[in-house]
């Protein structure tokens, strides 16, 4: 995957808005959203209940499509992209973490955390080496094989981790990756991120109710009824 | 992750539901297999009655006589046409028809009488070889006759015991002769068994005072020849002469055939359309509740096709169970249908049109009544699955990550 800017922002939102039709109630849930993120940047967006955080997320992650303004990943202007190239755009250069579900309970750990690697077609033993040392990465020595229900619920937000990192995204985006699990397991996983962050540079972008969570951000974007309200960036 | 993989271990996931799903298309096929194996043994069993034994492929005879069955209205010519028939390829046995009175010690009892050249008709008709007790007739012993079974048991006789038959001959006398009884037939039909009494032409001519012709040809066509294709070559060889096929000597019955062939569809189609309804609602089952599951693997990266095939390969496992099932099952089955038959008809049976109905059905399988099933359960099942199958497909992320 070529990157048309490469040293550009890696997501861009100029003026987005979204709205979505409920019966004959329209619902703003973006109402003109400016959002720049930077490569190596460890970013939480937060903001009340509606207030559009998982709005923002899907229409970068290419999921949902803006009723107005543009929403730009390294370059790429999304509402220009085809089906196929908005999709592959996704599988090669996002990776997600959803609250829930995320991950297939008939796959064992390992081959959660492959998936996206299947899906590009990497083969079968590059594959199987990229993923036994991810799961190291993660935490999961010796889980590889154990299927999502008997893995506690920071392990399974564990092996999403590794799945989203597996390719080598531009960005993970994760939507309330804690929302699910105790404050101990969010500490665990936030410094994972963190980890990841620092020795890797993966940048991740995620959303959360969360004050420690917040609290353990580099920048913190605060949303209210789908704008920015404040933009705070720490450490530097 | 291969997708086939992934299939198998979500049909396990709710394996009481997969196996209730597996049981009714194992049964549903089953049943199917049963019963056009079933149907295919009662038609042929039917037919090889009709046939061999109660009527031929086609049937000629002297225009009126039908009507109004004469001793006098015959077919003078028979010889010139059974020559005729016989150069064409056609195998037919001429025969003389009578009524007359049967009579033995003190019994007696209606008599339909019947006289052939016992090599001839052999080649036409099973009768010959439906003989229980003694031996068919022999053309070079014309004082003997073989009769059938009922008549046999009313005039209490035996083999090789004396039968008086009594009618009234051709030019007004009283046609009166004893025969030697040399063959008692089995089951034949209801017409036969109750006053059959099979003479040789010479013997029939000589009682009835008839120098020549015949009242009826029994014509076998060759296997490679339709019924329609035979009546038209059969028509200018019998000019003159009423040419019929079975089917319009016996409407009702070639009607019937019919209308069995047709309730053997009906049947499949409520039966399949059961099976459907059952695999359509486990697969509905199984994709809505998987529905962020499987809006998770599209945001992934999953494509829609990806999907419909998922939920194809899902169904094409329990499907291939299923077959596998419902053929191994079939097995035991379909000899017991072949070998003990089923009791379809009451005690007694049933006749239509002369001809008696097989009571006991018995099952003639062949590659068509396993396939057939077998096919149309995979196209009723590829329909049943191809809805919930495009609903997953089409599933859409960001809803799928919002139901909850
Ligand atoms: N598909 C949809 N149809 C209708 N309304 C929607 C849809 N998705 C979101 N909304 C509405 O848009 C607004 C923003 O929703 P969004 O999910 O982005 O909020 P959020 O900040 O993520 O909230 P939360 O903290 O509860 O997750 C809400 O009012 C929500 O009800
Ligand atoms: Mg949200």
């Amino acid at each position: 995957m070529s990157t048309a800017t490469a040293s550009g922002p890696i997501v861009a939102l100029k003026n987005v808005t979204k709205t979505y039709q409920q019966g004959a109630i329209e619902v703003h849930a973006l109402r003109g959203l400016d959002l720049v993120i930077e490569p190596g940047e460890f970013t939480a967006i937060s903001g009340p209940s509606g207030s559009g955080k998982s709005t923002a997320l899907n229409l970068i992650g290419g999921l949902d499509t803006p009723t107005g303004g543009s929403v730009q990943v390294e370059g790429h202007d999304l509402g220009a992209l085809g089906r196929k190239a908005l999709s592959d755009l996704r599988r090669d250069r996002i990776g997600f973490v959803f609250q829930a579900y995320n991950l297939v309970p008939v796959l064992t750990a390992a081959e959660n955390a492959e998936m996206v690697l299947a899906l590009q077609g990497v083969d079968d033993k590059t594959r199987r080496a990229k993923v036994t040392a991810l799961l190291d990465q993660v935490g999961l020595q010796g889980l590889a094989d154990r299927r999502p229900d008997e893995l506690s619920g920071g392990q399974q937000q564990r092996v999403a981790i590794a799945r989203a990192i597996a390719a080598q995204p531009a960005i993970v985006l994760a939507d309330e990756p804690t929302a699910n699990v105790d404050s101990a397991t969010a500490e665990m996983l936030l410094d994972l991120m963190e980890r990841l962050n620092q020795d890797l540079g993966v940048t991740f972008l995620f959303s959360t109710h969360d004050p420690r969570v917040m609290a353990r951000a580099k920048r913190l974007i605060n949303l209210v009824d789908g704008k920015v309200d404040s933009d705070e960036r720490r450490d530097g | 992750m291969k997708l086939s993989r992934m299939a198998w271990r979500n049909v396990w996931r709710n394996s009481r539901r997969s196996w209730v799903t597996i049981c009714a298309m194992s049964i549903g096929l089953l049943v199917m297999i049963e019963y056009a194996g079933l149907v295919r043994g009662y038609l042929q069993q039917m037919e090889r009655q009709i046939l061999e034994v109660e009527i031929g492929d086609v049937q000629i005879h002297a225009k009126g006589y039908r009507d109004d069955p004469s001793l006098f209205i015959r077919m003078s010519d028979s010889d010139a046409v059974v020559t005729a028939l016989e150069a064409a390829g056609f195998k037919v046995s001429p025969r003389l028809l009578g009524a007359g009175l049967a009579a033995a010690a003190d019994n007696s009892s209606g008599a339909m009488l019947l006289g052939l050249d016992p090599k001839r008709d052999a080649a036409v008709s099973k009768v010959s070889q439906m003989v229980a007790k003694g031996q068919w007739l022999d053309a070079t012993k014309p004082g003997e006759a073989v009769i059938g079974r009922w008549l046999a048991r009313t005039l209490e006789l035996t083999v090789g015991g004396e039968i008086v038959v009594l009618s009234q001959a051709a030019d007004g006398s009283t046609a009166n002769e004893v025969y030697k009884i040399r063959g008692i037939l089995g089951s034949v039909g209801h017409g036969i068994d109750r006053g059959g009494v099979f003479l040789t032409s010479d013997a029939f001519r000589e009682l009835m005072s008839l120098p020549k012709g015949a009242h009826r040809i029994i014509v076998r066509i060759p296997t490679d020849m339709s019924l329609s294709q035979a009546e038209l070559a059969l028509k200018p060889l019998a000019a003159g002469h009423e040419v019929k096929t079975w089917k319009a000597l016996l409407p009702v019955l070639a009607q019937m055939f019919e209308a069995t062939q047709g309730a053997m569809t009906i049947m499949f189609l409520i039966i399949f359309v059961a099976v459907g309804i059952v695999l359509l609602n486990t697969m509905l089952m199984a994709v809505f509740e998987r529905v962020q599951e499987i809006g998770i693997l599209k945001a992934l990266g999953f494509s829609p096709f990806s999907v419909l095939r998922l939920i194809f390969i899902e169904s094409g496992i329990q499907t291939a169970i299923s077959v596998a099932i419902g053929v191994l099952l079939s097995i035991p089955a379909t000899w017991y249908m072949t070998e003990h038959g089923l009791e379809m008809g009451p005690e007694g049976g049933i006749s239509l049109q002369g001809v008696a109905l097989a009571r006991v059905w018995y099952a003639a399988p062949s590659v068509d009544t396993l396939l057939l099933p077998i096919f149309v359960l995979l196209f009723v099942i590829f329909f049943a699955v191809l809805y919930p199958a495009v609903k997953a497909a089409v599933i859409r992320p960001v809803e799928a990550i919002r139901h909850r």
